[in-house]
């Protein structure tokens, strides 16, 4: 099909009126990395600075190393990524785990256990906050690290059995036929076939596992007591009234600290986002 | 219990006993207790029947806070609806389109306090630059979030541009699916460009367009962590959510389990039917 | 870091008008020396600390300000002199107290925290906090005499000692010597003028409101709409208060309540002088977009850091009597699940260290200390801001000593922020809130 010259022109302009937005779209964040690089008396100056000249890694340092207790972002950063990694390694386990017999095998009560499963995508978190609660409290989990992984693994967990039954029952069956002729037993057929082929679709789900997790805000709000054990959500939040007396700096730095491993879990494995995405919403 | 039924549980025992530990139970523990006064700190618990439901009826902010929330869910869904499909539709005629995409997405990876955060400083009404540049350009600067008018549609516009991304990559997708032949067929009846759109893509969007909605809708009935680093529900009670207010009688004021879980279970409720309604409306007939 | 500190400290200081104290001189390169002995000796410290056996005690707090950072020094400080180690976590106020109440019951609690005087009553009453018997009082070296009587008694609930006092952090007001000099409200010494009633005080405020952009006067670091401990200073001001004297019945509806709220109402709305009700006061001060500002003692640290030309005056009279807000800072011993001896001893070895020095809290986090022995410290008197804040004693008021006190402040502030906005009128507010305050449970 031959694009005509008026139309390829009339793409760029578009393409170039895209950018514009691109660029005004990336502003807050721009605004909140250009704040932490700036020396605490500039940051309140009007007309707003756009290049931090001078800059300063001061409030990065602060809020990582620094004596400064107030916002200990360097610990709730590693708390973040163990329960972001210990939450996906759950999921991916679990759900994998139970979605291939309710792809692949025949017994009473599958299609009634998946119902329940899919029916429970539909039931909103706050209705559980209060229940889950207690629970933990009950089992003496308040503040520890499984009782952050394990609330939010069984959120995710429906819907990775749901993401990776569709891909299951896509999967021709010669490979797990043959294999099964050759005496394999069922734990084989899933970890030496299954799994291995289906590395995409997990990836997906581990990338889509891992952002939930990260990101989780209410649930650590008030199931985790000790500061120390807070995740990066968490700790950002409560200085929101402490910014205000103190500096907007190492808040600025402490939020795009919490944007970096995202950032490069986006840069390193942007397709196999945009295809976990695609999965999910489109099959859904 | 034959072999492969045995093998099928024990695949299934781990992520069965996390699914029923952690919801299944909570769920039917949580209707338990609305039915019951439980707080924090009193150990024993009284059955009091609808005694929780009931004071809800009289709860003012209760009122506000669900009245809030549906408004919102409302007013933002036309945003939402159409502000990732009109940038999906761009995307497709221009270039550079993953790029653009993955640049529009990136706002979706941050945590919701970052994006409060950033839209906070931004939003300042003394020394923010979005106030200084709608001065600069002549336009009326207010308080965005401390006026009483303004401060949900200041959320809005956060969460749009919190979610647009998300929401692009699907419709991208979806209008990927859509076979060109139909574009074709429609053009030599004489359809192009809008007539085209609404005879050909909306209708093959239904499917996409039923999921954007009612995604949208269960997310924002639980609005909570724009509000809570925004405006913590305020100005006065103009931006107080179901889930804040949910949260505060639990975990802040006065830790009263039992009515906190008949507030969530009306929450589920009114959730439970917007859905349904939505499904009514929008399935139509997606045959094609 | 100790860099920053050097030549932010070493720059113009406070420009309130007096030549710059002697005194400070010697604060500079004692606070860098402070941070970097402290920086550097506290691993060595740790290392032998441990040898030797001496526990490490949990600490929050909620001194999200300034004065954090002062508290940070003089903690390791104290680690230094005693190689006790402190885990200090530092959360917002009204977080701080949330946890608090959850942790506790649930054994998560720190060994030594610091609240505010008002939180006594319900604390003490929750079981959270555990009885300190007068015995150990004295042992332990505290005694009445020593203290301001309203920090001391502060401390009791119901005939119960449950806190020690540290510091008064009060309200008092800021001016903005530039922006008030570009209004013309200055004397003739150069030094800006200070309001002596409401009615001065809208004049003044109005004047500096003509300049675009520019606000008059504002009550509150961030959130003014919402800032419950300026309304309090207000009521207080005009003999009204939030419960009747029997701490039984909501008292916000009545009269002298109702005037005041209706100038809370007015400031933004009519007189057009105040930031809106979310606006950070704080940042538009340094700005030089604000020009008179009631706010916290603990501020003005930060405002010297941030080269603010700034008088700090006692509060107007605004009303019939110029109260001025304070709230006590207290040190309490939250319950633990299993009681360690070498904790609590530790915890109090904190106190006792914390109360010696309590002059170098004053001078470097700008809080007002409970204890009288401080008050006489040539330095402290030698400091305009701190005698300023220091002449405010007779006036001093605190919360009521009731368990509901901070349930009704929590119900306040968006009742508050709605008539700071207009969103509803003074009386139509202040008598919902009324009922609301009634209805809460005990």
């Amino acid at each position: 099909m031959a694009a005509a010259r008026p139309l390829d022109r009339q793409r760029w302009a578009l393409t170039v009126a895209l950018l514009a937005l691109a660029l005004l779209w990336l502003a807050p964040i721009a605004w909140v990395v250009v704040t932490s690089l700036k020396p605490s008396e500039n940051i309140v100056r009007l007309p707003p600075e756009w290049i931090p000249w001078p800059a300063t890694g001061a409030h990065y340092q602060e809020v990582l190393w620094g004596s400064s207790r107030t916002a200990r972002i360097g610990r709730a950063f590693v708390n973040s990524l163990v329960v972001a990694t210990g939450s996906v390694l759950v999921v991916l386990a679990t759900s994998s785990m139970a979605a291939y017999p309710l792809a692949r095998m025949r017994f009473p009560g599958r299609d009634l256990i998946f119902g329940i499963l899919v029916g429970s995508l539909m039931i909103p978190n706050a209705v559980l906050l209060v229940p889950q609660y207690v629970l933990t409290q009950r089992i003496g989990w308040l503040s520890t690290y499984q009782g952050m992984i394990v609330p939010e693994a069984a959120m995710l967990f429906a819907f990775g059995v749901f993401l990776l039954r569709q891909f299951f029952l896509a999967m021709p069956r010669e490979l797990e036929d043959a294999a099964l002729i050759d005496g394999a037993g069922p734990w084989q057929v899933f970890s030496r076939i299954i799994l291995p082929l289906s590395q995409p679709v997990l990836a997906a789900l581990a990338i889509f596992a891992f952002r939930s997790a990260w990101n989780d805000f209410l649930w650590p709000l008030i199931a985790v007591n000790k500061p120390e054990m807070f995740p990066l959500p968490v700790a950002l939040a409560l200085l929101r009234s402490a910014y205000s007396s103190e500096s907007y700096g190492p808040i600025m730095a402490g939020a795009a600290l919490s944007a970096l491993p995202l950032l490069v879990v986006f840069i390193v494995a942007n397709r196999r986002i945009v295809e976990g995405v695609r999965l999910s919403g489109l099959k859904g | 219990m034959t072999r492969q039924t045995r093998v099928a549980y024990a695949f299934l025992a781990p992520g069965l006993l996390l699914f029923a530990a952690y919801r299944l139970y909570p769920l039917l523990e949580g209707l338990r207790l609305s039915f019951t006064n439980a707080r924090l700190g009193r150990p024993l618990q009284q059955w009091v029947g609808l005694a929780n439901y009931t004071r809800l009826l009289e709860d003012t902010r209760f009122h506000v806070s669900l009245w809030n929330t549906a408004l919102y869910t409302v007013a933002s869904t036309l945003p939402i609806l159409a502000v990732p499909l009109a940038l999906a539709l761009a995307l497709n005629r221009g270039r550079l389109k993953n790029l653009l995409r993955s640049v529009f997405f990136f706002p979706f990876t941050l945590s919701v306090v970052t994006v409060g955060l950033a839209w906070l400083w931004l939003l300042d009404p003394v020394v923010g630059p979005f106030n200084y540049y709608l001065r600069a350009l002549g336009a009326p600067a207010r308080s965005w979030l401390a006026d009483p008018h303004t401060a949900m549609a200041a959320i809005i516009l956060t969460t749009v541009w919190w979610v647009t991304g998300y929401y692009l990559v699907i419709y991208l997708a979806g209008l990927q699916d859509i076979p060109r032949e139909l574009y074709e067929a429609a053009a030599l009846d004489g359809a192009s460009g809008p007539r085209a759109f609404v005879a050909v893509t909306l209708p093959l969007l239904r499917p996409v367009l039923l999921f954007v909605v009612v995604t949208h809708v269960i997310g924002s009935f639980q609005l909570f962590g724009q509000v809570f680093v925004l405006t913590n529900g305020g100005p006065g009670d103009a931006t107080r959510t179901v889930v804040q207010h949910l949260y505060e009688t639990a975990f802040q004021n006065f830790f009263q389990f039992g009515a906190a879980s008949a507030m969530a279970w009306v929450l589920f409720a009114v959730i439970l039917i917007f859905s349904l309604v939505q499904f009514r409306l929008l399935r139509g007939h997606t045959e094609y | 870091m100790s860099e920053r500190e050097n030549g932010v400290e070493g720059g113009t200081g406070g420009g309130n008008g007096s030549a710059g104290s002697p005194a400070r001189r010697p604060r500079v390169s004692r606070r860098a020396f402070v941070a970097g002995a402290g920086a550097a000796s506290v691993a060595a410290w740790a290392r032998r600390a441990t040898a030797q056996g001496k526990p490490t005690i949990t600490y929050w707090n909620g001194l999200t300000g300034a004065d954090g950072k002062v508290m940070d020094e003089l903690i390791d400080q104290f680690t230094r002199d005693s190689g006790i180690r402190i885990e200090q976590q530092r959360l917002p106020w009204a977080d701080l107290y949330a946890k608090l109440q959850v942790a506790v019951p649930a054994g998560e609690g720190p060994d030594l925290a610091l609240i505010h005087t008002v939180e006594v009553p319900h604390f003490a009453s929750d079981g959270v906090l555990e009885a300190i018997d007068d015995a150990t009082t004295t042992a332990k070296g505290f005694r009445a005499d020593d203290y301001l009587p309203a920090t001391w008694q502060g401390g009791t609930y119901q005939g119960k000692r449950y806190s020690l006092p540290l510091d008064v952090p009060q309200h008092i007001l800021y001016l903005n010597t530039k922006v008030m000099k570009e209004a013309g409200l200055v004397g003739a010494d150069g030094r800006p003028r200070v309001p002596g009633s409401r009615d001065e005080l809208v004049t003044m405020a109005k004047r500096i409101a003509s300049k675009p952009e520019t606000f008059g006067f504002a009550i509150g670091t961030v959130g003014p709409g919402r800032y419950t401990w300026g309304f309090h200073n207000l009521l207080w001001q005009n003999g009204a208060n939030i419960y009747a004297a029997d701490l039984k019945k909501a008292a916000v509806a009545e009269p002298a309540a109702l005037e005041v709220a209706e100038f809370w109402a007015a400031l933004e709305g009519q007189h057009k002088i105040a930031p809106p009700a979310n606006a950070n006061c704080r940042d538009a001060f340094i700005a030089g977009k604000l020009g008179m500002w009631i706010a916290g003692s603990w501020n003005f640290t930060g405002l010297r850091e941030a080269k603010v030309e700034f008088t700090a005056a006692p509060l107007p009279r605004l009303f019939k009597q110029p109260v001025v807000w304070a709230m006590p800072h207290q040190y309490t011993f939250p319950k633990a699940k299993a009681a360690d001896r070498t904790k609590r001893d530790a915890a109090w070895a904190h106190v006792r260290w914390m109360t010696d020095h309590v002059a170098e809290w004053t001078l470097k986090a700008g809080q007002v200390s409970a204890s009288r022995k401080a008050h006489s410290d040539a330095r402290i008197t030698g400091d305009p801001v701190l005698r300023a804040l220091l002449s405010q004693a007779p006036q001093w008021q605190v919360g009521q000593p009731t368990p509901k006190w901070v349930a009704a402040e929590n119900l306040t502030r968006p009742v508050i922020e709605a008539v700071y906005t207009g969103q509803k009128p003074a009386k139509a507010a202040m008598e919902d809130l009324a009922r609301q305050i009634n209805a809460l449970p005990d």
